[in-house]
């Protein structure tokens, strides 16, 4: 058999993807790890890498087509594995192929022999639908072969095409085979004809997004003289679903607290060029919150779960963060494994080779993944308060804003300049109440505000 | 009433168009004293006269240019090819006079140009030419090929008395085929030009061929009646240009499957342009691919054995026609 290759999981808010363009065309070779197609999601651009090494030997989802995440794309068969599989994938002529293999067609040669043939297609089928679980939500269907006719009924009559076996060359599904369903289906007729459309299941069919979709069937606009039409692109259009998914899905509360920056900013001041020099990478205020987001995380583990669909809420033991980049091409939130692993200095290490490759456009999809928390910093862009929308299907996203100088009244009730910053955090109310978001805050800030003049980043 | 054959039938049209109408007239090589090399002409010139009945020199150019210039002067020639692969010969008369004529001056080209076509008659390379492509290609000339006796008759009538240029196909090797003698009406009658016959009518494919291959078709659908309980339809084209396209469409939703047969050679023939023709508009109501069976892209073969092999015939038509019944 040869190797499904399956749309990547990139990040585990993307329910869906777009195959952008195909790097390899059917027949080429490709080495284990070179890249097979460009694929586009929620938020990300990223190159797939094929899982084995071996021929392309088809292309199931053309460019342009947006499909469920885990849905077969292509196959790769596998060197040396490819003689048995070529008989029974590719046409043969039916007659003397059936007649060697069943051996027992003498007479009426043609008429039998073409029966066998339909036979063990219809076997080959089979056992295929078998092992690929056409209903637990991923669909191997889409490497059927359907002919225009048998497409063309099928829509008409609202079939689910992987209900069908072929019975032409290669397990073709052509019109015989239609009719003959629609006549089952006809016996059938206790359920009446809608409801058993329904039953059927409808995944199996890609879907586009309904962003996408809407993209690319709404009415077009009536534009004025003095108003300009914009066809968001791929990246804009996946944004564009998330936000409105993120926001349908999950009650977003949002609670702000005040952190006192001033031992990291003077450290910052003055340790920063010679960290830079001595490390050859740049640190910022960004790992100092990461690394104290990991310590609230600790404390409140609720904000690093996920609300699943069945109503259960999963807490994630292991702290990926996601932390957002601006490139040129958009936003993209490339994730830090076990951010909770690193001192300060690693983290800043990190975020460099991550936000690098990134910007180069090489992030791996090992880089987009996985995230269970994201890290948000507009304040790079000088605001000072900002909500965010959390990265589905996470708890809880922290934004932090900028660090300003403001006067603040201290403990003993005298007033001081101190470096000020705003940490927002928006979470899934289902999962937290305020109490809960207000905590793992607290926790944040104690560890930022916890620093004296000499901080060990190590 | 004696059954006559497929070239008596095409003699008995000239002749009484001849009789019917005095503009009328035949020039050929070889068409008057000889009365044709097929003897379509036979005791035309004792009944006609040597300027009904011409005999030229042996100049496709000059037959074609003075049937043209005949025609614009309100005369209706026939132009015989003693042989169909001479035509080229008078390419340019064909193509760049007759077919823009009337689009050029607005004076109607009642003119028929007629010949032997087709192999199976060990002519070699210079005498067995199927050249319908060229002028079904051509805007401007309308282009039939008659596979019966019937159609023989009733084609070239209509075809004699179009206002516009006609090529008139006639296949050489069915002249005098016993199978194909038949009993004609008595009064006269024409077979409409762009009308297409269903000869068998089935629901698993869909044949569209034409001339003599239209009898190996049949032969075909009834093998494969017989030893693959397949009900093959075998739509006769009869003309080319103008084509039948309800009829090739008609038969094509019905089917679901098309194969295309023809004797000429495969690359840029007719089928291609039934194929592109049937992809655009029907392509959701294929169920296979639409697939070719015709003669290579090679000149013609003299020898025997080639020339077997070079032809379609029922081995190959059934041979593919299983394959697309499998698909």
């Amino acid at each position: 058999m040869p190797t499904p290759v399956k749309f990547p999981r990139l990040g585990e808010s993307v329910a869906e993807g777009t195959v952008a363009a195909w790097l390899k065309r059917e027949g080429d070779y490709v080495e284990k790890d070179e890249a097979l197609a460009e694929v586009v999601t929620d938020k990300v651009n990223a190159e797939l890498p094929s899982p084995v090494a071996g021929r392309l030997v088809k292309i199931l989802v053309p460019a342009d087509q947006t499909v469920p995440v885990g849905t077969a794309i292509a196959l790769i068969e596998e060197e040396g594995a490819g003689s048995a599989k070529a008989e029974e994938e590719e046409q043969m002529a039916p007659a003397e192929k059936a007649a060697t293999v069943s051996g027992a067609v003498a007479t009426e040669q043609v008429t039998s022999a073409a029966a066998v043939q339909r036979g063990t297609s219809a076997l080959s089928v089979e056992a295929e639908a078998v092992t690929a679980e056409p209903h637990d939500g991923q669909q191997p269907g889409e490497r059927q072969r359907i002919s225009p006719l048998a497409r063309r009924l099928a829509r008409e009559h609202g079939i689910d095409l992987n209900e069908i076996k072929g019975t032409g060359i290669g397990g073709r599904v052509r019109k015989e085979d239609i009719l003959a369903y629609l006549e089952q289906r006809q016996a059938r007729t206790q359920a009446p004809a809608t409801a058993m459309a329904a039953q059927l299941k409808p995944a199996a069919v890609p879907v586009e997004s309904p962003a996408a979709a809407a993209a690319a069937r709404g009415p077009e606009p009536i534009v004025g003289p003095d108003e300009e039409v914009i066809v968001p692109d791929r990246m804009r259009l996946a944004i564009a679903e998330h936000m409105v998914r993120s926001k349908r899905t999950a009650p977003h509360a949002t609670t702000v607290v005040e952190v006192d920056m001033t031992a990291i900013a003077r450290w910052l001041e003055r340790n920063k060029e010679e960290f830079k020099r001595r490390e050859g990478y740049s640190i910022s205020y960004v790992p100092f919150v990461m690394k104290a987001v990991c310590e609230g995380i600790r404390k409140v583990p609720l904000i690093n779960s996920t609300w699943t669909e069945d109503n259960r809420i999963i807490v994630k033991k292991r702290i990926h963060l996601g932390v957002a980049v601006a490139t040129d091409s958009g936003l993209v939130v490339p994730t830090i494994h076990d951010a909770d692993q690193y001192t300060i200095a690693g983290l800043a290490r990190r975020l460099n080779e991550v936000a690098q490759r990134a910007r180069s456009n090489r992030l791996t999809v090992q880089d987009l993944q996985g995230s269970t928390f994201v890290v948000n910093n507009p304040g790079t862009f000088g605001t000072i308060l900002s909500v965010p929308i959390i990265n589905q299907p996470h708890a809880a996203i922290l934004s932090m804003d900028a660090v300003v100088k403001r006067p603040v009244v201290t403990e003993d009730d005298a007033i001081a300049i101190r470096y000020m910053m705003y940490l927002c955090l928006s979470f899934d109310h289902r999962i937290l109440d305020g109490a809960g978001a207000a905590a793992f805050l607290q926790a944040v800030r104690a560890k930022l505000q916890s620093y004296g003049p000499e901080i060990d980043v190590y | 009433m004696t059954a006559v054959t497929y070239l008596e039938a095409i003699s008995q049209a000239i002749r009484e168009e001849m009789r019917r109408d005095e503009s009328v007239f035949l020039l050929g090589e070889d068409v008057g004293t000889y009365g044709g090399a097929f003897k379509v002409s036979a005791g035309f010139l004792e009944e006609f006269g040597p300027e009904r009945v011409i005999d030229t020199p042996m100049s496709e150019t000059a037959i074609i240019g003075s049937a043209v210039g005949a025609a614009l002067m309100g005369m209706r020639p026939i132009a015989e090819m003693q042989y169909i692969d001479f035509i080229t010969c008078g390419f340019d008369q064909i193509v760049n006079m007759a077919c823009k004529m009337y689009w050029r001056s607005g004076i109607p080209l009642p003119l028929v140009i007629r010949g032997p076509t087709g192999g199976g008659t060990h002519g070699g390379p210079f005498h067995s030419a199927s050249p319908e492509a060229w002028f079904f290609h051509t805007p401007g000339i309308k282009v039939v090929m008659p596979a019966t006796t019937y159609d023989a008759k009733g084609l070239l009538k209509a075809a004699i008395r179009d206002n516009n240029p006609v090529l008139y196909l006639e296949h050489k090797l069915l002249y005098r085929l016993p199978e194909l003698r038949e009993e004609l009406p008595a009064e006269d009658y024409i077979v409409p030009l762009g009308k297409a016959i269903i000869r068998r009518y089935g629901r698993h494919m869909t044949i569209l061929t034409y001339g003599a291959m239209v009898h190996q078709c049949l032969r075909a659908a009834e093998q494969l009646a017989a030893e693959d309980g397949l009900a093959v339809e075998v739509v006769d084209l009869r003309s080319l240009t103008p084509l039948d396209r309800e009829t090739i469409k008609e038969s094509v939703k019905r089917t679901n499957k098309v194969l295309i047969v023809h004797e000429d050679t495969l690359t840029g023939g007719v089928g291609a342009e039934l194929a592109a023709l049937l992809a655009e508009e029907l392509f959701d109501y294929l169920d296979g691919p639409i697939m070719r069976v015709a003669a290579p892209d090679a000149p013609y073969p003299y020898a025997p054995s080639l020339e077997m092999a070079y032809l379609p015939g029922v081995e190959r038509i059934v041979a593919v026609a299983r394959q697309l019944a499998a698909y």
